[in-house]
């Protein structure tokens, strides 16, 4: 075991102890391996392992530090990285056998300007295929494992980049988050998990899935790294045409003015669905009670169209995706079936090889939606719903500074618990109304559950391009609980 | 029933047109795509526009589809169709969009294109077209009366002006080409592989519908004419046809004369020229006709056009009816257009064909056809002022003749452009010059020409190098005259005895005495004078 344990440091704290001499970046890459060589046999949470991408982007931050120069703000921070996200150099699977072999041809946006910051790129993190689920099972690779309890589920899709942070593998890492993705696993292992404003991070680079909801957005263990993480990935982009040119803040400043007078607001009827477990309720409940005593003006507000979320999403979701997935296609690169009759067979049977159940479900889901003859009646029905959910979001924001839900209505559940898809759909309930509208929204964990022992996450949702607010509101909130929860797995390694 | 007459037919002969038209009328539609070629890039990325060139070698992650990639719109190429939409008098939209049309096909790199739906760029317009010749004969309906609601007679050509609706022009992407190798001719039929080259994927593409208000392949011709002059006076496009800048598909059904219902229609493609174009179509209506005529039915279909066999065949694939599961393009945000951008647009167009049609009739008093025949094209008008602009605005006519005469013809028969000819503006200003103030014949200007078309050099250094001056001094004339007259007394006394014709034959010794280079006028006039 390397000398350093990341588990116990930030990535603040990281990049400090490389800039004043302590360690170097490429003795942080070490102890990232050192630790994946002990745990990730159990934890499953890389694909792949880039070493040396990872030395050398090492070597540069310990070079430029040696000629005295000035270290960017994540100079030596070990990263991991979703698979769904191109960087040269690497396979981008996607988690599934279509990728296998896929290597990247150039670089997401969002990866390169967390590698010019000075990140360390240490692997590429496991995800349910293409994105589609909330636990990894769908990961063609096998699934992640969650740290705190191996024989449960990490949340997915970004399981594995939840995983690795989760279990001190790396300080940081990507997700994306296209319906809960980067949240709803952020609250199962205990991780601060952010999904910022559509359009505040480009998506040129990752893997679409829902081109009018996904996110790319970071994971860590505290609010003020993932406000560093953001920071460095924010932006417009001329390769995407919906990033915005919002500028961006210095979201790692100013986290500790405090909430005094921040208008925090309960969403109370999602907080009353029925499926939420009572002690997540009582989380709500209790966190907001913590924001009054902060000096904030505590309310409560109702968003009653998100009751149609779920079904909203699971129209425009499943329709992008069925569109965006056509390019795999066996004709360019990806899964090719041996021996085609004709084009068409090649078509068919490199899409039925090549894509898992859940994907093929979506594809279906999707392509049903915009048939002609289906097309009002769902997509338009379910477009409509969206813009009652966006008019929600922005009477309550007229309210409110933040509005608070919990992530998931239950803790991290057992591999192979839920069985029916619809019952696994369930647990993106509070996160994919949010995706619907394109605010932005954070997973703090809250507490751990007291019969499983798993965290709880707190979703705090913020105004479009209200990143400063909401990170504001997550470090408040961090601090006065004092809550840094350390899975059991990592605890058992010592240091 | 009765197909197997046609499909085995060659050259449909134009009279059997003719009396199928007597009794059917024929209802065209036209699909037109356009490659914006003004641009630098593709419609969606940064990769440059071109024709050709070594197979995959302008494509980039956003062109090829590959996985994560996003589509950036080139506002040129929407500023582009929205100034072709203002110069066929198109409502342009204020608000708009693109949407996926979803279809496997493997030169489609995302297998969605990127197009337009229910809010195109523009709609609603039209473009006015003129038909004269032998096409009026294809308007069986008219009767040569004209005296009819739509068409409008238009007396000084014997011909008709009709206005044919554009429905809508939306802007796409293009797709990549397929390559079938192993087939004969590259058709996909017994291929044994096929290669997708995907530098053509991704040009910005303009697709105009017309209303199906053509009556007559004629009309169709002239139709895709005038537009294809429209969007060269804008620049839009090089509009090449050969290399496939400019598509042109016609929707075609008959009905018998009377009917108000639409017959079934059939799509032919593949007609790379517009003489093809109208052989097509005319081919279609017959074929059409003839099916009815039989008690037989026409098949809804795509049916291609054989240039060489000069027949349409069906292309035998299964028709399928496609669901192109049309929906918003999520990866970008619709555009709001700015009403004062718009009419900026709409002050900056340039003069448009017919306009300067109107202006050389009336500015240089060139007849109809000719000054519609220079302003069709848009680098032979630029041409024409240009040698106008140096010869005089008086010479203008004599320019317009050798440009639609002796130009047209080398052009013609070189097979090459006006741009790549060696005889430029400034040569034939000055040939013209040297007619017009009598240095040589007119028929020395056309050696003059001829040589020119080929050396590139001068005219009047060719004149000099030939030593082809013209001699006009009536003194010297008259030597040559009386030596002639001297040498043919009995021709003389004949033609003083009233055997005139003989004028071409004394004018003729001394123009051959002379080598070519007397003045005609002054030859003809000393020839009569000193013989009376």
């Amino acid at each position: 075991m390397s000398a350093i344990d990341l588990s116990a440091l930030s990535a603040h704290q990281v990049r400090d102890s490389i800039a004043a001499g302590e360690f170097t970046a490429r003795e942080a890459a070490e102890a990232a391996y050192a630790r994946i060589e002990a745990l990730d046999g159990d934890v499953h949470a890389f694909l792949q392992l880039t070493p040396e991408l990872a030395f050398a982007a090492a070597d540069r931050v310990d070079t430029a530090r040696a000629a005295g120069d000035e270290l960017p703000s994540l100079a030596g921070v070990p990263a991991g990285i979703k698979d769904n996200m191109n960087l040269i150099g690497t396979r981008t699977t996607c988690g599934s056998r279509m990728l296998e072999n896929y290597e990247s041809v150039y670089d997401c946006t969002a990866v390169r300007r967390l590698l010019d910051a000075g990140a360390l790129p240490i692997g590429k993190c496991n995800m349910d295929e293409f994105a589609f689920g909330s636990s990894t099972e769908n990961s063609a690779y096998g699934p992640t494992h969650n740290p705190w309890d191996l024989a449960r589920v990490p949340g997915g899709s970004s399981g594995g980049s939840a995983a690795c942070v989760a279990a001190g593998m790396t300080s940081i890492s990507l997700g994306s988050d296209t319906g809960g993705s980067i949240r709803q696993p952020g609250a199962l292992t205990g991780t601060v998990a952010l999904k910022p404003t559509y359009g505040r991070v480009s998506r040129y680079g990752v893997v679409a899935f829902g081109s009018s909801l996904d996110q790319i957005g970071p994971f860590g263990t505290s609010v003020d790294d993932v406000a560093l993480a953001l920071e460095a990935i924010s932006g417009a982009d001329s390769m995407d045409a919906t990033s915005s040119s919002e500028p961006v803040g210095s979201y790692a400043d100013g986290l500790d003015q405090g909430v005094r007078g921040l208008r925090v607001g309960i969403v109370r009827d999602m907080l009353d669905l029925e499926g939420c477990g009572a002690e997540i309720r009582a989380s709500v409940d209790m966190a907001a009670e913590t924001f009054a005593a902060l000096g904030a003006e505590v309310g409560e507000v109702e968003l009653p169209a998100t009751r149609h979320g779920l079904a909203a999403y699971y129209i425009i979701g499943p329709a992008e995706a069925s569109s965006n997935l056509a390019r795999f296609d066996g004709i360019r690169y990806g899964h090719r079936a041996a021996d085609p009759a004709d084009v068409l067979d090649l078509y068919m049977r490199s899409r039925a090889e090549g894509f898992g159940p859940e994907t093929i479900r979506r594809i279906m889901l999707g392509t049903y939606a915009l048939s002609a003859g289906y097309y009002d009646a769902y997509y338009g029905q379910a477009q409509k719903a969206r813009t009652l959910i966006i008019e929600d979001f922005r009477a309550a924001f007229e309210r409110f500074d933040v509005l608070l839900t919990p992530t998931t209505p239950e803790v991290a559940f057992r591999f192979g618990e839920k069985s029916d898809p619809y019952t696994m759909y369930l647990n993106d309930v509070y996160t994919i109304p949010v995706n619907l509208a394109g605010n932005c929204a954070i997973s703090v964990p809250s507490g751990l559950c007291s019969a499983s022992g798993m965290p709880i996450g707190l979703q705090i949702i913020g105004d479009h391009f209200a990143e400063a607010t909401l990170l504001r509101a997550a470090a408040a909130f961090e601090e006065a609980t004092g809550f840094d929860p350390v899975p059991p797995l990592v605890n058992s390694l010592g240091s | 029933m009765l197909a197997h007459i046609h499909e085995g037919s060659p050259a449909l002969a134009k009279d059997r047109l003719t009396e199928v038209l007597i009794r059917y009328e024929a209802v065209i539609g036209l699909e037109i795509h356009t490659e914006i070629t003004a641009v630098n890039t593709k419609m969606f990325c940064g990769c440059p526009v071109a024709f050709g060139g070594e197979p995959n070698t302008r494509v980039c992650p956003v062109c090829l589809g590959m996985p994560g990639a996003l589509p950036v719109p080139n506002e040129a190429a929407i500023e582009w169709t929205v100034i072709a939409g203002l110069a066929t008098e198109c409502d342009i939209a204020l608000w708009s969009q693109f949407h996926r049309k979803q279809y496997f096909y493997p030169d489609m790199p995302k297998d969605y294109q990127i197009s337009q739906y229910d809010l195109p760029f523009c709609s609603g317009g039209f473009v006015d077209i003129e038909v004269d010749g032998d096409g009026v004969a294809e308007r069986a309906d008219l009767g040569g009366a004209l005296a009819f609601v739509g068409p409008e007679a238009v007396p000084e050509d014997g011909g008709y002006r009709a206005r044919i609706g554009i429905t809508r022009i939306h802007l796409e992407e293009d797709t990549g080409k397929m390559v079938h190798v192993g087939g004969s001719e590259g058709r996909i039929a017994g291929a044994t592989h096929s290669l997708v080259d995907f530098n053509r994927a991704g040009t910005p593409l303009m697709e105009l519908v017309s209303e199906p208000d053509i009556r007559t392949p004629e009309e169709a011709r002239r139709f895709a004419q005038k537009l294809r002059s429209i969007w060269l006076a804008l620049g839009v496009s090089d509009c090449s046809m050969e290399e496939g800048s400019m598509r042109v598909d016609a929707n075609v059904s008959v009905r018998l004369r009377g009917a108000t219902g639409l017959g079934t229609k059939s799509e032919v493609k593949n007609m790379n020229s517009f003489k093809s174009l109208h052989d097509a179509i005319a081919y279609e209506i017959v074929r059409q006709a003839d099916l009815l005529d039989a008690g037989s039915r026409v098949v809804q279909e795509t049916r291609h056009w054989d240039a060489g066999a000069k027949r349409t065949s069906g292309l035998r694939s299964k028709e399928e009816a496609h669901d192109y599961r049309y929906f918003p393009e999520p990866d970008m945000v619709p555009f709001s257009f700015d009403p004062a951008w718009i009419a900026g647009l709409a002050e900056s167009l340039p003069e448009l064909p017919d306009a300067r049609r109107d202006r050389y009739m009336a500015e240089f008093g060139l007849p109809k056809h000719d000054a519609a025949a220079l302003s069709a094209e848009h680098a032979l008008a630029c041409y024409f002022e240009d040698a106008v602009a140096l010869a005089g605005t008086d010479r203008a006519r004599l320019v317009a003749n050798w440009m639609l005469g002796d130009l047209a013809a080398h052009l013609n028969a070189e097979g090459i452009e006006i741009g790549s000819s060696r005889v430029t503006a400034a040569m034939l200003a000055e040939l013209v010059g040297l007619i017009e103030d009598g240095t040589i014949s007119g028929k020395q200007a056309k050696e003059v020409f001829a040589d020119a078309a080929v050396s590139g050099d001068a005219p009047g250094a060719i004149v000099e190098a030939r030593g082809m001056k013209q001699v006009s001094d009536t003194s010297a004339i008259e030597a040559v005259v009386r030596n002639v007259i001297d040498a043919h007394p009995d021709e003389a006394a004949n033609y003083r005895a009233g055997k005139t014709g003989l004028i071409g034959f004394f004018v003729g010794q001394v123009m051959r005495e002379m080598r070519g280079q007397g003045n005609p006028a002054v030859v003809n006039e000393v020839v009569r004078r000193l013989l009376g």
